[in-house]
């Protein structure tokens, strides 16, 4: 089921009462973000927020924590909105294997309504504001960016669509962090190598769809807009870009046109990331501003990050654990269950798996770290048996606290890769990684006494039913 | 003119006027291109109440780490 464009997705929340209006007049700063991450606070069911009064500004509209919870998540599948997390992956991961799913083709959109190429002065166009008191401006942070490898323009899949954080950092100007695991800074080094500048487009507002599959670790050369079109069971609607060959998503409220400049860094940060902690002050490439073309009144979509959980984690966490699930499985097709890769985008991962025989468990732990994704995350790996739910974290104790072993079952890897903003890393985008091995030993492995697990009194199963239906 | 709270340069500059006459302005400074709106609470606004942690040497600015590095002409 589509959502046909952003607006929509919103209507969608407001029937199911899935969105908070707030028409008391609020500050920009910093009463945006404080409200956001009060709401983070309270619960993983929030609603989205939509501030239509801001101090300062007559026709300002604000969406913010628009995929904030689960109930959200499930609604941008389509799915009933108190959709279990476990049934909300397994349903992802269906339809994740229908991949690839062609886009439709239009030749307008509504975004073309109104455009601007002559003085672009960002601060004016877009209401934009600060989220966290360190961070050094006002950033673009749930805006997708598309661009197109240079050695192979032709191939579909090689067209990235990606989230990236942006500062605005003057009237058309905007710096991006390109992460070296990020598909855009091979992009970014192709176009500096041959001295020319990186043609990008940017939108933003869009249905909650695409988002969710430019945050999902896909493959280099698979197409998100063809993984957005598996997702919602229909071809995604794309538009051409006006200024480059690219495809734009159809529902999307604004879009910008421009280049990344070639050999061009400035400093850039610090800003509030989902790691918790500030990303220092780096010299980063710069994208100039060429076009504007947004919907009449748009509705400026934004995401608070900070702290987890934040809508970020709720955004990207079925998303990130589904392609390690299918990477996995790819290795070990009979033995992988499940995989919450939730924590922090994955720099935890929890993997419930059969065991073959002793020292399996582990080998999967090590199979997650040469993951794509494994890469650049996954620093602690646990590993726990088929009948451990990976996402009910009591289970997940329990299995730590009883079939783990240090002496047997932590291992330590030693240099191994991971992205830059882990504060814990040094030198940044180093670190050792751990594995925790909390499946039950199996033979050659005898350790332990484990002879004896716990059953349930017989008759557990039916009294479930006869007291469910007694509580309605 | 107007003084950078966070690494004190003077030449900050207006880059927006709120559509609302006279609610705020944003300025940005272009040494550290730091950007605030005057309307934001004075931990934010006023250099002598900038979080030092956060202060940036304009001297530091020069050296700031490429990330990522600037690749050689093929
Ligand atoms: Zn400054």
């Amino acid at each position: 089921m589509a959502y046909k464009d952003f607006r929509d997705f919103l209507n969608t929340l407001e029937k199911e009462g899935q969105l908070l209006t707030i028409s008391d007049e609020v500050k920009p700063e910093p009463d945006l973000a404080a409200a956001n991450k009060a709401l983070s606070n309270l619960g993983d069911k929030t609603p989205a927020l939509f501030f239509n009064n801001i101090y300062g500004y007559t026709d300002a509209r604000i969406a913010m924590n628009v995929m904030g919870s689960w109930p959200n998540h499930a609604l941008m599948m389509g799915m009933p909105k108190n959709t279990p997390l476990k049934e909300q992956f397994f349903e992802f991961a269906r339809r994740y294997e229908q991949f690839p799913v062609p886009v439709k083709r239009e030749e307008t959109a509504p975004f073309h309504e109104v455009e601007i190429t002559e003085d672009i002065n960002l601060f004016d166009i877009l209401p934009l504001f600060r989220l966290n008191q360190g961070d050094g401006g006002f950033y673009l942070d749930k805006a997708i960016l598309v661009s197109r490898d240079l050695d192979d323009p032709d191939t579909y899949g090689k067209q990235n669509v990606g989230l990236y954080r942006m500062q605005v950092k003057g009237k058309n100007r905007l710096g991006i962090q390109p992460v070296p695991q990020h598909d855009i800074a091979i992009h970014i080094r192709q176009a500096e190598e041959r001295g020319e500048n990186l043609k990008v487009a940017i939108a933003l507002g869009c249905e909650p769809v695409i988002t969710t599959a430019a945050s999902t670790p896909l493959l280099y050369d698979q197409s998100e807009y063809e993984m957005a079109g598996a997702i919602q069971g229909e071809p995604y609607r794309v538009v051409k870009a006006k200024d480059a060959d690219l495809d734009l998503p159809w529902g999307a409220e604004v879009i910008l046109e421009g280049e990344v400049l070639a050999g061009e860094r400035e400093y850039e940060g610090p800003f509030g990331e989902f790691t918790g902690h500030y990303s220092g002050g780096r010299a980063m490439p710069v994208i100039q501003i060429n076009r504007v073309y947004h919907r009449k009144q748009p509705i400026f979509e934004h995401l608070y990050i900070g702290m987890p959980w934040t809508e970020t984690d709720y955004m990207i966490g079925v998303n990130t654990s589904v392609p390690l699930f299918q990477q996995l499985k790819d290795a070990f097709p009979n033995e992988i269950v499940a995989v919450n890769a939730m924590y922090t985008h994955g720099l935890v991962a929890i993997i419930s798996t059969k065991t073959r025989y002793g020292g399996f468990a582990k080998a999967v732990g090590m199979r997650a770290l040469t993951t794509p994704h494994g890469l650049g995350y996954c620093k602690l790996v646990i590993v726990v048996d088929e009948g451990v739910d990976p996402f009910n974290l009591p289970q997940v104790m329990w299995a730590l606290s009883t079939k783990l072993h240090p002496k047997h079952d932590a291992v330590i890897v030693p240099g191994l890769s991971i992205l830059p903003l882990d504060p814990g890393s040094d030198p940044a985008g180093m670190t050792h990684k751990m594995i925790l091995d909390a499946t039950t030993p199996v033979a050659p492995d005898i350790r332990g006494h484990y002879s004896q697990p716990l059953d349930s009194p017989l008759g557990v199963a039916e009294w479930e039913k006869k007291l469910s239906q007694m509580l309605r | 003119m107007h003084i950078c709270p966070r690494c004190e340069s003077n030449r900050s500059e207006v880059v927006s006027h709120s559509p609302v006459k006279d609610a705020w302005e944003v300025l940005l400074c272009p040494v550290c291109l730091f950007t605030w709106r005057t309307s934001e609470p004075d931990s934010i606004t006023d250099p002598a109440k900038y979080k030092s942690a956060f202060k940036v040497n304009p001297k530091d600015i020069p050296n700031a780490a490429h990330v990522p590095p600037i690749p050689e002409r093929l």
